[in-house]
């Protein structure tokens, strides 16, 4: 049986939402920039169990970072966010605590992940800098090399499902 | 003196002018050759050059002349709309004629056909029908070839986006994403011009258009083909209410695309 549900990406523009669902949903990365307008929308099938899996509605939202601006339906009946934040530009990620709050107060029954991305484009990811936000994050990934990309979306299917 | 010294004095004497004449002719063809010479040397360096610039330049007259040559049309189209319309209005109005007559042609062949199936029970019953309304048979076969067809119908969470089920003639893209992008997009417009509790309720595009039906939790979106006026869209809104009481408001949405497939595939409306 397969059941859908709907996830949503947020977070700054440019870091990397678009991407990551490119390389879940096709296995393909650019690195050409092409900035996200509105809304896009893509799907993939995940097998859970021998007989269940989950359709993956994934809404790609254009990057702000202010949650408030976005509109509101476009979050409505959403099973699971993804907030996603660039971990070589702290401007992406100086407000994650507060957007964290506010969706976790508006939508305190949907399924939240935060997630650095561009994580090959660090050298030492123990460095002291990135301690304090990497506590605070639920999964580091990289568009570019695939990591932690299928992990994230996998992990959220089955949270979903059970 | 020997003879030959003499035939030389003489030649001498008879040819002097001629000689004169030779020489200068022979100088001013050596001018020539030099100038000649002098130009083909000139143009083995000169014309890649040439080349090169006059290539360039045709590559950049859209960008150097195009805006001056735009601005120029538009104002000579300002200045002289008569003229314009006059010299366009035969090409426009041959090719609209044509058009017409074309699709005049398809719609008389259409109604031949109709007509030659003279024995069939559709003709007698249209003829009956034609008999007891007053209308015309002709009409009636013009209203029937024009008659709007559902292509598609989509049940979709109002909230999420998610497609609740589906009613397909076509196969077209992926539902569960078209789904999703007819959510976005009735929620951007309801959103954009903040009016109140106000709803989507059609998008029109070349000769379809998508009716939407909104219930509480869900709505409908129906994809139609054809003249889709205030009376079939009356009897849609009958028949998708009736649907909806019988099928959606019992709480489990199981086996809906069957359900749906069944009422709507019989063309009742």
């Amino acid at each position: 049986m397969t059941t859908s549900k709907k996830i949503v990406l947020l977070g700054h523009f440019g870091v990397g939402k678009t991407s990551i669902i490119r390389k879940f949903v096709t296995n393909e990365f650019s690195s050409d920039y092409k900035v996200t307008i509105g809304v896009h929308i893509l799907k993939k099938e995940v097998p859970v169990t021998e007989n269940d899996s989950v359709s993956l509605i994934i809404w790609d939202l254009e990057g702000t970072e202010n949650i408030d601006l976005i509109n509101k339906a476009y979050l409505l009946g959403t099973h699971s966010f993804i907030y996603v934040y660039d971990i070589t530009r702290p401007v992406t990620f100086f407000n994650l605590e507060e957007n964290v709050i506010k969706l976790k107060e508006k939508f305190p029954k949907t399924l939240l992940k935060t997630v650095a991305n561009k994580i090959d484009l660090i050298d030492d990811i123990k460095n002291e800098k990135y301690y304090k936000i990497l506590q605070k994050t639920d999964y580091t990934s990289s568009a570019k090399t695939g990591e932690n990309i299928t992990n994230l979306f996998d992990s959220i299917a089955n949270a979903l499902l059970s | 003196m020997p003879k030959s010294t003499k035939l030389h004095q003489l030649k001498e004497l008879l040819l002097h002018e001629d000689r004169d004449e030779i020489a200068l002719l022979q100088d001013k063809i050596k001018s020539l050759e030099s100038i000649i010479e002098k130009q083909e040397q000139l143009a083995y360096h000169v014309d890649p050059i040439i080349d090169k610039k006059l290539k360039q330049y045709t590559e950049d007259i859209p960008e150097k002349l195009g805006p001056t040559i735009t601005e120029s049309l538009k104002n000579e189209i300002a200045n002289s709309k008569d003229a314009v319309v006059d010299a366009l209005f035969p090409i426009i109005g041959k090719m609209i004629k044509k058009y017409i007559q074309q699709e005049f042609k398809i719609l008389s062949e259409k109604i031949n056909t109709q007509l030659q199936k003279s024995f069939s029970f559709k003709n007698w019953t249209r003829k009956f029908k034609s008999k007891v309304s007053g209308i015309d048979e002709e009409n009636l076969i013009i209203q029937e070839l024009a008659k709007t067809e559902i292509k598609e119908i989509f049940i979709i969470e109002k909230d999420s986006g998610i497609l609740i089920a589906n009613f397909s003639k076509t196969n077209t893209i992926d539902k569960d994403v078209l789904s999703g992008m007819l959510t976005a997009i009735k929620s951007f417009v309801e959103e954009a011009f903040k009016t109140g509790n106000d709803s989507l309720e059609s998008i029109e595009y070349g000769l379809y258009n998508i009716h939407i039906q909104n219930f509480n939790s869900y709505y409908f979106a129906v994809v139609a083909h054809g003249v889709f006026d205030n009376a079939y869209k009356g009897k849609l809104e009958y028949e998708l209410l009736n649907f909806a009481e019988k099928h959606l408001n019992k709480g489990s949405h199981e086996n809906i695309s069957i359900k749906l497939a069944e009422f709507f595939n019989n063309d009742n409306l």
